[in-house]
């Protein structure tokens, strides 16, 4: 006999969402559904009949955690419906920017992820927060890492939080060449510390897969053999940075997305009948909460050749590097092999980088309604923009961002594991709520039907 | 360099009508010649998990962090008032979006002198967006950013005041400053 169990919000992650659980006798997960509760705010909308510069500003705001991401998609999608093409040197300081936001967001992670796990070979979960040994050194690794992350992002975006340098068609300006050496100088002390850190993540990851049990609030629970499994796909654009129509072989194609409501996808009205009054932080819902994720759900659910999709490092490393390692801790540990890919890069990007190049395109069209689009490979995956232009103004825009492809897939991943393990997966997907939450649902011919569904 | 002595924050989501003080008070302070151990930022809302939570730990050790938001305390639209950390309830870190205000800031509160300019706001419109500032909230910039320059001239040990008088005694012609009717 299933009971359903309601873990609300889910916390260590950015935004608000919640777990509605079907579990069996044994506590085992049957049905997972994973909804955003984040209210629906309709951006796009606001962003009709707003200058191409504009546009990439306002989504820029959109969430605290991504705004590098959305800055780089939304203006590389306003860039792509224009055919604008960029200079190289900006391309590049657009490149060393998404790698040290990335920087930055690995290294935030660890401090989320952390935990949920134990210091190997004891059984003493980690406070990323304490100031005893080992952790204290980790974590000043960790503030460090994201410091250079931060400071190497002002120098090449302008602004340490919503970049202001990027622009249709490139770049405000170029960096001097004190200040390219000074962004060398940071990435070379950050690669062996960024080394350091994989490997101490890697590890503990890897000793939280092998354990027998684990330990959440006063329950201990088995840790299954294939914990986070799924057997969905993987969408991944670039092993880095990002794919756009203006492309020669653009490697994501708004063909194959459809997207569908909450309510073709997710569980009907149901009642919590199981309730933990110790799960950490207050407990779970109570029993006779009436929950309903069809309606609650405040996102659509996209869909790639019909089917939902898992991105972010884990569906990057498949498809571009041959990584096989599945579920739960493959997407941490995927993760932390991006933190020496980020530094190589940008010191690469550098060496490459002229600062005395142009970092604006000669001539910036105003656009005809051509559909473009950009598929930015942020931290927590890939993140589609795609945009209208006529005249300078913007007529159609739309963000497919990381977390809204990954709601779906994690829901699935949930299946087989202990309820009391269910945020442990969720985390590992390092979801960011905020910006998944919009509502826009369209037909097979792209026509908007259905917009802000949930109020 | 990311910080400096003197780090000046605007905080806030321009998406959220009066929401959007804290940054518009910023635009408004990178008009002004400010002195270099300054730094002004626009933390937008990402605040909490890109600037506060690394202030501790800084290369170059910050002293002094003034902070600019919207702030229910009660008052008219446009009214603001000042702030300590133990103004604010204790906040519990729960995740990277509950990072609010207070949690960071009560962790670091003992090691950085912090300070923190409240705006009444008339109307936040969350999670339903709206670009532009309240008139009552429009009206509070100018005052903002005298109380900015007067926070930083006592923590300088000085003030306009007694640089015009001084100015005046050595011959000096009259100073201005911008933003500030003083």
């Amino acid at each position: 006999m299933s009971k359903v169990v309601e873990i609300s919000p889910t916390t260590r992650h950015e935004g608000h969402s919640k777990l509605v659980l079907k579990v069996n006798d044994e506590g085992i997960i049957e049905r997972g559904d994973w909804i955003s509760i984040t209210p629906v705010r309709g951006l796009e909308k606001l962003c009709i009949g707003k200058t191409m510069h504009q546009a990439p500003k306002i989504s820029s705001r959109v969430c605290g955690i991504c705004p590098i991401a959305h800055t780089l998609a939304g203006i590389g999608a306003m860039e792509a419906s224009i055919g604008c093409e960029i200079p190289q040197d900006a391309y590049l300081l657009r490149l060393i920017l998404q790698c040290a936001n990335k920087l930055h967001s690995i290294a935030l992670h660890d401090i989320l992820a952390l935990p949920d796990m134990y210091i190997p070979g004891t059984e003493t979960k980690i406070n990323p927060f304490t100031a005893e040994e080992p952790v204290r050194t980790v974590a000043k690794r960790i503030q460090r890492l994201r410091e250079i992350g931060q400071t190497i992002g002002e120098i090449a975006g302008g602004e340490p939080v919503h970049p202001s340098n990027p622009r249709v068609g490139g770049m405000y300006y170029n960096i001097s060449p004190q200040a390219k050496q000074k962004l060398f100088d940071l990435a070379k002390e950050a690669l062996p510390m960024a080394i350091a850190q994989m490997d101490f993540m890697n590890a503990v990851f890897k000793n939280f897969e092998k354990r027998e049990t684990v330990t959440v609030g006063k329950t201990t629970v088995d840790m299954p053999k294939e914990f986070g499994y799924h057997n969905q796909g993987y969408m991944a654009v670039d092993s880095i940075f990002q794919s756009s129509s203006l492309d020669f072989d653009p490697k994501w194609d708004p063909n194959r997305w459809t997207d569908v409501t909450p309510w073709d996808w997710y569980m009907g009205e149901c009642e919590v009948s199981l309730e933990d009054p110790d799960y950490p932080i207050g407990g779970t819902s109570k029993i006779g909460t009436k929950a309903w994720p069809q309606m609650q759900a405040c996102t659509s659910i996209p869909l790639y050749d019909g089917q939902p999709v898992e991105v972010g490092p884990r569906a990057r490393m498949v498809t571009f590097k041959n990584f096989d390692h599945k579920g739960a801790m493959g997407q941490n540990i995927a993760r932390e092999m991006e933190y020496p890919d980020c530094l190589y890069t940008i010191i690469d990007a550098l060496d490459a980088l002229d600062c005395n190049g142009s970092v604006l395109a000669d001539e910036i069209p105003q656009g005809d309604g051509s559909l473009g689009w950009n598929a930015n490979e942020a931290p927590r995956g890939t993140d589609v923009h795609l945009a209208k232009v006529k005249d300078g103004r913007v007529q159609m825009y739309n963000l497919l961002v990381p977390t809204t492809w990954n709601f779906p897939t994690c829901s699935r991943a949930l299946e087989g594991a202990p309820w009391q393990l269910a945020e442990v997966i969720v985390r590992a997907y390092d979801p960011c709520v905020s910006c998944a939450t919009h509502m826009l649902v369209v037909d097979e011919n792209k026509k908007i039907i259905a917009q802000k569904l949930v109020q | 360099m990311l910080f400096q002595e003197i780090v000046i924050c605007g905080c806030g989501n321009p998406l959220f009508a009066d929401d959007g003080f804290g940054p518009e008070v910023v635009e408004e302070l990178k008009k002004i010649s400010l002195p270099e151990t300054v730094k002004v930022i626009d933390a937008g809302l990402g605040g909490p998990h890109f600037i506060f939570t690394l202030l501790d730990q800084s290369e170059e050790p910050v002293k002094k962090i003034i902070i600019i938001d919207i702030a229910d305390f009660g008052g008219n639209p446009g009214e603001i008032t000042l702030l300590t950390p133990y103004d604010l309830p204790p906040g519990k870190y729960r995740d990277a979006h509950s990072w609010d205000l207070a949690e960071p800031l009560h962790r670091i509160k003992d090691k950085i002198d912090i300070t923190i300019i409240g705006c009444q706001p008339k109307r936040v419109t969350a999670p339903d967006l709206e670009i532009g500032l309240s008139d009552e909230v429009a009206s509070a910039i100018p005052r903002t950013v005298q109380l900015v320059l007067k926070l930083l001239e006592e923590h300088y040990g000085t003030t306009i005041a007694n640089i015009r008088e001084e100015r005046e005694e050595t011959g000096g012609g009259k100073t201005t400053t911008a933003g500030c009717n003083s």
